[in-house]
Formats: structure tokens, sequence, C-alpha cells
């Protein structure tokens, strides 16, 4: 069922980082295109790949905890015994399931209701911004969801070791 | 010291020993200082880190991540071993050689060094086993070489370094003034490595035959020309950086795709997959740095620093001397891009207040890094090669020594002679007395 759910999940966030970052390669080089050849360059270019990276920076770093990418240091734990390791990580997943809820979620969440009520525009696109920092809700709201279930796999797995 | 800063470096160090994320880690400590401030502690940081990626500056980054990705699976690399063959392979433990001189060519055109180290360490470091050389030598050499991309333009960190600076420093000087430091790092490597090749008489590349050198040189050409289009339109004004970083995705992905046909296009969702990721790691180590940053400068940290340096002395050596000691400490602990958005904001006043030009402590700065990349216990390339050469960190530690020193050396060599970084930008009329 778990796995099943994060197979799923797995799939919607990869195709979209993949079609966020085929896009800002091809707006970017739009941008160069007019700028060079047509002599004509648009603020609209400029903008939309600033939207855009925002948006894969922040899902992006969502599907790196689903595949445990992130940058650690496993020297010190790496020469512990298996059992207490799988705690640590245990706590790991429970630290980070705080700040994904807490920090991206819930500040997220301020961040893009006061940014709707300052009623801040975009100058090119006439964007409200608060569309652009919902990026960081729902980067939240998915890395919540990635630490839990990462945190259930290792407390099965403790469970698991302890027994057998 | 104030309470909010003790409980952040403590509560980062154990997060650190605990294996959290860095990224993580930095949030985490961060948020703890904010509500031990009595600040909105959720809202801050994630307002800090939507902002801190909100750059059209940064977009350099995942485009350099891109081409760098594009030129390892293309076969570039290979090519660039054939070239560097004809150029160094000859001599006395010419394989070592040639492995430096790759790195440095790869580096000249993507900019990555964990990319040097598995694109060129996967084919040279079994190669050199093959041919009798020491495997955790061979080893050695790549992780170490692999770091000469990040001061050998184009450099993802330069461009963090013109962020934390506030833009004091452009982006193309940086790029400049990494170019004559990272040649020097790659020459103290192949006078160290020549020494231990001869000590251990290790054999001799292949010699090529004149007809052979040509062809290989003309099949690295167009991988060649990338630096040439990239730095020189960037240089003249034709493009951005960020414009730049674009046009080096198109033409390795040309390369890769039509010309050396070693890349498929249904291989390109996944590539733009591992960019995504490999550049959101970046971000979000970008964006909580700065709110850790912001918690530095709000407890006024860099003063008490500053205050702190300057009381021992105002020798204007001896404070780059403990600036440079600090440092390959925290390099060995910290990953690159938050140790530039950290402690840049720290002692850049101090080392201007000497009269030392930012740009010049720019790439002091990354070179002293860059050492922190081949150390235990945070050392990207240091474990990346370990796992290309299959051997152990403590395995490699007893051969990589002659190597931390040489690249130490021309750390101080070119701390203490500015004209090494200054003189290019100088001349090109990227910087103004």
């Amino acid at each position: 069922m778990l796995r099943q759910i994060k197979k799923t999940l797995d799939k919607i966030l990869e195709t979209v980082v993949i079609v966020c970052m085929a896009l800002l390669v091809l707006d970017v080089l739009w941008e160069v295109f007019t700028r060079q050849v047509l002599d004509n360059p648009s603020k609209r270019t400029e903008e939309l790949a600033t939207f855009l990276l925002m948006w894969v920076a922040l899902l992006g770093a969502a599907v790196a905890l689903g595949l445990g990418g992130h940058l650690g240091i496993d020297y010190f734990v790496g020469k512990i015994s298996k059992g207490k390791r799988t705690f640590i990580e245990i706590i790991v997943f429970l630290l980070i399931f705080l700040f994904a809820g807490y920090v991206m979620f819930y500040g997220g969440i301020d961040l893009v209701t006061s940014t709707f009520m300052l009623g801040q525009v975009s100058p090119a696109w006439q964007i409200k911004m608060g569309y652009v920092y919902l990026a960081v809700p729902v980067s939240g709201f998915f890395m919540v969801i990635y630490s839990f279930l990462g945190m259930c796999e290792r407390i099965k797995s403790f469970y698991n070791g302890e027994s057998s | 010291m104030e309470m909010p800063i003790i409980v952040l470096a403590a509560s980062f160090a154990l997060f650190l020993w605990m294996n959290v994320p860095v990224a993580y880690a930095m949030g985490i400590s961060t948020t703890l200082a904010f509500l031990l401030l009595g600040l909105p502690a959720a809202t801050a940081v994630a307002h800090n880190i939507a902002t801190g990626i909100d750059s059209f500056t940064l977009l350099a980054i995942p485009f350099f991540v891109l081409s760098g990705l594009l030129m390892e699976r293309g076969g570039i690399a290979r090519r660039l071993i054939d070239f560097a063959n004809v150029l160094v392979g000859r001599f006395k433990g010419g394989l070592a050689l040639v492995n430096i001189m790759t790195c440095m060519l790869f580096g000249s055109i993507s900019g990555s060094a964990a990319a040097a180290v598995s694109s060129i360490g996967g084919f040279m470091i079994p190669l050199m086993n093959k041919k009798g050389y020491d495997r955790d030598f061979n080893t050695s050499v790549t992780i170490t070489a692999a770091t000469t991309g990040l001061l050998i333009p184009p450099s993802n960190v330069m461009i963090v370094y013109s962020l934390a600076t506030g833009g004091m420093v452009s982006i193309a000087a940086m790029f400049i003034a990494g170019v004559f430091p990272g040649i020097l790092v790659g020459v103290g490597l192949m006078i160290v490595s020549s020494i231990i090749s001869i000590k251990h008489n290790y054999g001799k590349g292949e010699g090529v035959e004149f007809a052979g050198a040509v062809k290989r040189f003309f099949y690295a050409i167009p991988a060649l020309l990338l630096v040439v289009i990239v730095i020189g339109g960037i240089l003249a004004g034709w493009f951005t950086a960020t414009e730049g970083s674009a046009v080096a995705v198109a033409w390795s992905f040309i390369l890769a795709v039509f010309l050396y046909r070693e890349v498929k296009i249904s291989d390109l969702p996944k590539i733009l997959l591992q960019c995504g990721v490999t550049t959101s790691i970046v971000f979000m180590l970008i964006g909580t740095s700065m709110a850790m940053s912001w918690v530095f400068a709000a407890q006024n940290v860099p003063q008490n620093i500053s205050e702190a340096l300057l009381g021992l002395t105002n020798n204007k050596i001896i404070i780059l001397l403990l600036i440079n000691i600090i440092l390959l400490i925290v390099g060995c602990f910290m990953d690159m891009t938050p140790a530039v958005l950290i402690f840049t904001p720290i002692f850049l006043p101090i080392v201007q207040g000497l009269g030392v030009e930012p740009l010049h402590f720019g790439i002091i700065m990354i070179m002293n890094l860059c050492i922190g990349l081949c150390t235990p216990p945070v050392g990207t390339c240091l474990f990346l090669g370990c796992g290309i050469g299959q051997t152990t960190v403590t395995n490699v530690m007893r051969k990589i020594i002659p190597f931390y020193i040489s690249m130490i050396i021309t750390l101080l060599i070119c701390t203490y002679t500015e004209g090494f970084s200054m003189w290019l930008p100088k001349i090109l009329k990227l910087i103004t007395d």
C-alpha cells in the first residue's frame, strides 16, 4: 500500500520537474535568441525563468528527499551498530518531518497568504506573487509525506531487526 | 556569546553527527535560533528559502549542472583523455599526468568537481590500476585534480560567491580570476605525482604517432570549443552568465546527441530529472544558508569575530593566514556552498579593511574550500572517488597527504601573490583600479 502511494507520488513529481526543467532551458535559449537575433528582448522570458526555477528547485527538493539524495555525513553514524543506526535514522526522519511540516508547509502557507494580502504582482506577467511562492508549501506537503513514509519504513525494519 | 548562537551551533553539530542532510540540519538549527529570538520562525525561514531561490543570476547553476551531465554521459571525457594523452602521456607516470590534465580540461568545460571525479575517474582509475599504478595513488590523483574544475571557469561556486558579496564582484571577473590559480593547482599536483611516479618507477604512457595525434586533436576540438564560446561570449558581452550557461547546454546537447552520439533522445527525461534533483539540493543549501547567515548578522557575529581577529593583530599577512586556517577547518566539516554563503559576510569586511580585493579573496576562499572537498568527514570528492576507485577512505588517506601539501602550498602562494588572480581580470578590464 505505502509503496504504491509512494510510486504514484514519485511519478507525478518527477514528471513535473522534468517538464519544468525542459521549459526552463527552452525559455532561456529563446531569450538569448530574441536578444541576439531579433534584438528585441522580452522581460517576460526572464521572469518566467525565475518562476520555473522556483518550482523546479522546491519540488526537486521533495523528489531528492524521496530518493534519499540530500547530502549528509555518514562518517560517524557508519561506525555505530546497526540497531542504533536505525534508531538514529528514525529520529532524523522525525526531525525532517517536523521541519517540513512547520517551516515549509505551515510557514509557506503563511508566506503565501501574506503575499496575497499585500497584493504583490510580478512586473512583466502581472501574476500574483502568491502563486509563485505557492511552491514552498506544496513542496513542504510532499516532504511531510516522504519523511513520514521514510520514518514508517525505518520503524518497521527496527522492529523486524529486534525480533529476528 | 548569545544563547541563540550557542543553541544554533550545538544543535547543528549534533544534527551533522546524526547524518541529517546538511540543508535540513541548517534549516532546523536556524529555526530553533529564530524561536529563541522570539521571532515568527516558520515564516521567516520559509521567506528566506523562497527569496534565496528567486534570482535570475542563480539560474546559471542548473544550466551548468545540466551541461555537465550531458558531457559526463556524452563521451566528452574520453575525447579529452585522448587529447591529454597526446600532450603529456609520454612522460614517466604519464597516466597520472593525463588524469590531472583531463580534469583541468574537463573543469574548463563543465565546472563541477563531482562530474569530473565520476566521468574521468571511472575511466582512468581502472586503466591506471591495470598498468600497475597503485590504486590508492590513482584515486588520490583523481580526487584532488577534480577540484581544479571549480577554479577554472565556468564554476557554480563562483556564482554563489558573487551572490554572497551582493554583486560587489561580477561573475565574469570571478571566472577569469580563477584561470591562473586553477592551472597552478594542477601544475602542483602534476609535480607531486611525477615525483611519486619516479620513486615507484611507474611506467610511461603510450606514445602517439603524429597521424593519431592529429586525429585525436580534431576529435577534442568541438568539446574544447565550448569554453571558447561560453567564456568568450560572456567576456565579449554577447550574453550574461545565465544566458551563457544556456548556450553551454545547447552546445553540449548537440555534441552528446548528434556529434558523438552517446546520448539518446530517450535518455533526456532522466538527465533532466537528475539535473532538477541536483539543482534542488544546491538551492535548499542556498536558502537555508541565507537564513542562518541572517541569524548571525542579527546577533552581530561578524562584528564579534572581526573584533576578536583584529584584537590579535592587524597584520594583513597573519590575518589572512588565520582566516585560511579557519576556512580549512570549516571546509572539513561543511559543504562548499553553505561555507561560502555564511563566511563571506563574516570575513570579507575584515580583509577589505586591510586592503584585500573582494575578487582576490573570493579566489582564496574557493581554493581553500576545494581542499575541504578532499578531506573527511565531509568531502564530496573524497567519498565519490573512493566509491569509484573501489577503495576506502582509510587506505586513500595514506597516499593523499602529499597532494594535500601541494594544494596548501599553492593556496599560500596565491594568497600572498595577488597577481595570480588579479592580473588577467585587470588586463581584460573586468575590474577598475
